[in-house]
């Protein structure tokens, strides 16, 4: 028996597929990561809503047969083979049993097989009775029709759909953390709740018809105490009315304070929320900004293309900045972005970042270069210098664009006054805000300009001027006209903005 | 040439670049400090024509005699000292063309208000920079090619001069393609001095005396600009 277990265990634990199967079905169900993991979600909410709904239906109708088969065999059955999958993911016995053998070889000890599985089983045992793994467990059982009052197990399914809301787990996580305060207060309702009910029922159980036993009037004292007051029972002796009174001003205390309790727990905690929130939202998108720093530069970036800029979140570690951010309607996150932990949390695999260092100190920009850089290479940075004897340090830091913003308005003042009408015309292009844009269309494979030569593209006709095409990182100024435009070309065309747009649509093949 | 020649007030972190890069295109300077510190390094970089003085007195400020410079350029270090100075040089000179550098939002509202011509706003400028990065890479690399004057291609002014073969032609019926050039705008001296885009589709007609701005390769740019003299001759 053994020696079998142990066998299978190796094997097990060995084979790649066993290993990937289970790993790939962990992330399905647990991770965030997998991508069909939306449509499993769908899917066991759509079972959910309609066991329910069947139940209401069924209340005051007749519901056809194959519906109750599939309520009582389909649900309970996906939602069985999920709670065997869960509980299966959750540690590998198998695993635990192969380190123990290796460890047991290596030391020349006997191999203790049964404690080993104890303890895994004691950890599987340790999931069963978590609340979530209790639900999911009720929610098979099916409603057993005969017995009315066992048809309440399909509220558990209900309760499943607590798995895929994330405010619900954010609104336990903000109680946890005032479990004292929470705690005393149950103690202190228990105990007047239960002194109330059996003073009351000392003091009235034989005068009052109401009142038959402890249960109605620990019933009663909990219905007062929470200002509820149904009426149906109801104190008749000055002695009853007294503790009466003096319940519900204990109530109105509780009530107050339990609020207050609640209330100030979210709001310590309400910005970290929202900034989970921003953090996984921007997650989801396939290309973004981080800016760090929410400083004069980051503010005029704003302003430069206000519409322009979706996908973003900005990082400050001033809780002063961040506020004023807020204020200024922007997805702001009070992190250190120079924290290794910070720059982890963002999906670095999937999305193409592009972090924006724009704080005033040379020295925490470099910082947040190599803290990028040694998460990710992929990861594009953008880091301002306001010192130019760094750049060097900032080019070691693997910095793929530098800004020096002295260096560029210097030039910018230069260029004004020794050639004012070259100036000009930078100015408008780079702004864009006048008749002349400079653009980059980036050619696809889809569309209808591949194969093109530069001839067959009338641009005067659209009032555009073609200046050059960049490929494969070398640009082409004004190529001949038989130049035939390929795949990946990026084309450099100046015009006005509807001329572009217009040129855009006419040419570019969806995307 | 009287016409080139400028008063920088401030050698700081910017006067000094501006300075050094005025003089290489050869303009006449005149430096003015408020700071001995920054004063003594102006003299010791070779500066002939510095000027130590209070900026705040208005006195002092007449004898310099700004309207004979062609611009005027305000880039103190201390900020509140240069919105007060281009207020004063307003109100003491009404011609003068006056340029000011500005590192903050506030900073720009208030020098429009002093009556700056032309404000340079360092954080604009920037964050103009960042964006154009982010957004069109190549367009962006082109272009500060233009204005550093390193990469091979850049921008030219050219004057039309008399009986050039470019006058009287429109400028849709000119052929730039064989002088390895692009025109991108012209000065219209007709339309009172305004730059025009080739891209606004109108089609203007050359006369002498326009300057046409055209881009290219240094060496093209440049022989297509004694093409025009030659054919003027």
């Amino acid at each position: 028996m053994k020696h079998l277990l142990l066998s299978i265990a190796l094997s097990l634990h060995a084979s790649k597929r066993y290993n990937a199967i289970k790993k790939y079905l962990r992330v399905l169900l647990t991770g965030t990561g997998n991508p069909y993991k939306k449509y499993l979600d769908a899917f066991i909410i759509f079972l959910i809503i309609t066991s329910v709904f069947i139940l209401v239906y069924e209340v005051t109708n007749s519901v056809p047969l194959w519906l109750d088969y599939y309520d009582f065999y389909f649900v309970s059955f996906v939602f069985l083979i999920e709670y065997i999958l869960r509980l299966w993911v959750y540690n590998d016995i198998s695993k635990y049993i192969v380190d123990e053998y290796r460890e047991s070889q290596f030391l020349h000890r006997d191999f203790e097989l049964w404690s080993i599985i104890k303890h895994a089983l004691k950890e599987k045992f340790n999931y069963m009775i978590t609340p979530a793994a209790i639900v999911d467990l009720l929610a098979i059982f099916p409603a057993y029709r005969p017995l009315r009052v066992l048809r309440i197990f399909v509220l558990f399914r209900v309760l499943k759909l607590l798995r895929y809301t994330k405010s619900i787990n954010q609104f336990v996580e903000v109680l946890k953390n005032k479990r004292f305060e929470l705690l005393t207060l149950l103690f202190l309702l228990f105990f007047i709740v239960t002194t109330a009910g059996i003073a009351l029922y000392v003091l009235e159980e034989r005068i009052n018809p109401e009142v038959n036993s402890l249960f109605d009037a620990i019933y009663w004292s909990l219905v007062t105490i929470s200002t509820v007051g149904y009426g149906d029972i109801a104190p008749v002796t000055d002695a009853g009315r007294t503790i009466s009174m003096l319940t519900i001003i204990s109530g109105i205390a509780m009530i107050s304070f339990a609020t207050s309790v609640i209330v100030s727990a979210f709001s310590e905690r309400l910005s970290e929320i929202k900034e989970s929130r921003i953090i996984e939202q921007i997650n989801k998108s396939r290309s973004f900004l981080i800016i760090c720093g929410y400083g004069q530069m980051a503010k005029m970036f704003f302003r430069q293309k206000k519409d322009h800029i979706d996908d973003y979140v900005i990082l400050d570690k001033n809780l002063k900045k961040v506020e004023e951010a807020r204020k200024d309607g922007y997805n702001v996150v009070q992190e250190d972005a120079s924290r290794y932990e910070t720059l982890s949390k963002f999906n670095v695999e999937h999305s193409h970042i592009t972090i924006l260092c724009l704080s005033g100190s040379d020295v925490e920009n470099i910082y947040i270069t190599l803290n990028a850089k040694s998460i990710s290479r992929k990861i594009k940075v953008i880091a301002r210098v306001n010192d130019t004897n760094i750049v060097s340090k900032f080019k070691y830091a693997g910095a793929d664009h530098l800004l020096m913003p002295n260096e560029v308005v210097n030039t910018m003042i230069r260029t004004a006054i020794t050639q004012p009408t070259m100036y000009k015309a930078i100015h408008a292009i780079l702004t864009g805000k006048s008749l002349a844009r400079i653009d980059e269309i980036h050619v696809h494979e889809a569309d209808a300009l591949v194969g093109k030569s530069i001839s067959d593209l009338d641009f005067k006709v659209n009032k555009l001027l073609f200046i050059g095409l960049q490929r494969n990182g070398e640009f082409l100024f004004n190529p001949p006209s038989t130049e035939i435009i390929q795949n990946h070309d990026i084309m450099l065309l100046m015009g006005r903005k509807i001329s572009l747009e217009y040129f855009r649509n006419q040419h570019e093949g969806g995307y | 040439m009287s016409e080139r020649s400028i008063l920088l007030f401030g050698y700081g972190s910017h006067g000094k670049f501006i300075a050094k890069g005025l003089h290489e295109d050869g303009f006449r300077l005149k430096i003015v400090e408020s700071n001995k510190e920054s004063y003594l390094q102006a003299k010791e970089d070779g500066f002939i024509e510095v000027e130590h003085i209070d900026v705040t007195n208005d006195s002092l400020l007449e004898v310099l005699n700004p309207q004979n410079y062609e611009q005027l350029v305000c880039v103190m270090e201390d900020e509140h000292l240069n919105v007060f100075l281009t207020l004063s040089l307003r109100s003491l000179f009404e011609e003068s063309y006056i340029l000011a550098i500005s590192d903050s939002i506030h900073t720009t509202k208030k020098l429009k208000m002093a009556g700056a011509n032309k404000i340079i706003d360092l954080y604009e400028v920037s964050a103009n920079k960042i964006y154009n990065i982010l957004k069109r890479p190549v367009a962006t690399k082109l272009l500060e090619g233009f204005v550093s004057g390193k990469a091979g291609i850049s921008f030219k002014e050219i004057l039309i001069p008399k009986n050039s073969f470019l006058e009287g032609k429109t400028t849709d019926e000119i052929d730039f393609s064989p002088f390895g050039v692009l025109l991108i705008g012209m000065i219209d001296e007709k339309l009172g001095h305004t730059f025009v885009f080739i891209t606004a589709g109108i089609n203007h007609e050359l006369n002498h005396g326009d300057t046409i701005v055209c881009i290219g390769p240094k060496e093209s740019l440049n022989a297509f600009a004694e093409e025009i003299k030659k054919n003027g001759e």
